[in-house]
């Protein structure tokens, strides 16, 4: 029967050298035995459409000899989740710059801003071009260091060496730990003083610079005065109570988004009126006055988002500390 | 929605994967060649593809637990199966475990002392 010879063929093509006809003699064999007992019930020869029935029964070629091959994998179950969280830190380590980059020159680069707008198929594409080419080669790299760290696995079964007193103290995110609420009341008291005794007068001194604020300078004075003291009490308070409270995470929800408002106010408010500094014409020293407003305004848009992660920070921990009650913690789950 | 059906017949399909190495091991105390171990193994309610029996044929072969010869039978040439003296000591053995595994779920199921 042509039909289990073309069969056999196309099975044996995907097997190994040294076991191919001994398989495919134990097939043919199977095959045959199947057919003949099938021609013995019916008293008669099958048809080649019932012989293209048992083999389409039998599976694909490909798959029937895959059976036979001793299983393979790239990188197998045990390094797969570490290959995956990996992959996924280098992705977002390459494409979040890349793409903060491709935001910024859309923000400061008004060419490219133009030329997006007038043709933005293209522009698009030259500018993602590169980043997905050296997105493959990191998904590329990470995956040969994987398969040779598989290779290795296998020969030395070095993942099932470990020990347990090595693991990670267990997490908990609402703990504030006292070198942390340490460093932040030295930095906020240090900041609160130097702020106090130096940032009042609308104009200053440094060196042989003389700075002239605008009016509303009282305003940042005051509110970022405010902010910092707001900022000591809370480490204060995290160094006696050394985890976060509700009550707390909500003070500094509004302590970081006022400290985060008068900033980006600052920022737009043209806030030097005048420079003057030795040797240094008053033409030219109103010219750098404007350059500094003028690159102070523009940054803007990045303080602008630093507020709102940080915002986004402070809310999701009061959400998580709304919820924590509802879920037992590991520690618990331990004792 | 859970599918059931399909939940149960990829356990059920775990659940035999074991056992049909116990039921080959066991088949071939006597020797037989593979296709009418496959009819006798359907025949007692144990039906396995030859897709999955072959590969596992060899697998065996290749640990000392079965034997095989080419012979002729019936003017065709066929491969046949038996167990080794290796082979009989792991089917023993498995076979206490059976035991052991299924006194374990009946206890389980049903506790000493309550009725």
């Amino acid at each position: 029967m042509e039909l289990i010879e073309r069969y056999l063929q196309a099975v044996q093509f995907w097997l190994p050298k040294a076991q191919k006809h001994d398989i495919i003699a134990e097939l043919s064999e199977d095959l045959r035995a199947q057919i003949e007992e099938k021609e013995t019930n019916l008293g008669r020869a099958l048809t080649e459409t019932e012989v293209g029935a048992i083999l389409l029964e039998r599976g694909r070629p490909v798959l029937v000899a895959n059976r036979f091959l001793p299983q393979q994998h790239l990188i197998g179950p045990v390094l797969f989740p570490i290959y995956t969280f990996v992959l996924k830190i280098v992705m977002a380590s390459y494409l979040v710059p890349s793409a903060l980059v491709w935001i910024g020159r859309m923000i400061y680069s008004p060419a490219y801003r133009g030329e997006l707008l007038s043709h933005p198929v293209p522009a698009i594409l030259s500018a993602w071009s590169s980043v997905w080419a050296t997105a493959f080669l990191a998904f590329g790299a990470v995956t040969i260091v994987f398969a040779i760290l598989e290779r290795l696995q296998a020969k030395s079964r070095f993942m099932e060496k470990w020990d347990p007193r090595k693991l990670p103290a267990v997490r908990n995110p609402n703990v504030v730990p006292r070198a942390t609420a340490s460093f932040e009341m030295v930095v906020n008291a240090v900041g609160f003083i130097v702020w106090a005794t130096n940032m009042y007068a609308p104009v200053a001194m440094i060196s042989d610079v003389r700075i002239s604020v605008s009016p509303l300078w009282p305003w940042f004075f005051w509110g970022f005065l405010l902010v910092s003291l707001v900022n000591c009490g809370l480490s204060a308070d995290s160094l006696t109570r050394p985890y976060w409270t509700m009550q707390r995470a909500i003070v500094r929800l509004l302590s970081d988004a006022a400290g985060s408002a008068l900033f980006c106010w600052l920022l737009k408010a043209n806030i030097l009126t005048g420079l003057a500094v030795a040797n240094v014409s008053p033409e030219r020293a109103a010219e750098i006055t404007n350059i500094i407003n003028y690159w102070m305004g523009r940054t803007f848009p990045i303080a602008v988002a630093i507020g709102i992660v940080v915002a986004a920070g402070n809310i999701y921990r009061i959400v998580r500390l709304k919820t924590a009650g509802a879920r037992p913690r590991l520690e618990a789950i331990a004792h | 929605m859970l599918d059931t059906v399909s939940l149960f017949e990829n356990l059920r399909l775990e659940l035999r994967r074991g056992s049909l190495v116990l039921a080959v091991l066991a088949a071939l105390r006597h020797e037989q060649c593979g296709y009418t171990l496959r009819k006798s193994l359907a025949e007692h309610g144990l039906a396995i593809d030859e897709g999955t029996l072959y590969p596992l044929l060899r697998r065996l072969e290749s640990q000392g637990l079965l034997a095989s010869e080419w012979r002729e039978q019936d003017k065709r040439n066929k491969r046949f199966y038996r167990l080794t003296a290796d082979g009989t000591l792991i089917l023993e053995q498995l076979l206490a475990e059976r035991l052991d595994i299924d006194s374990s779920i009946n206890e389980i199921l049903e506790p000493r002392g309550v009725k």
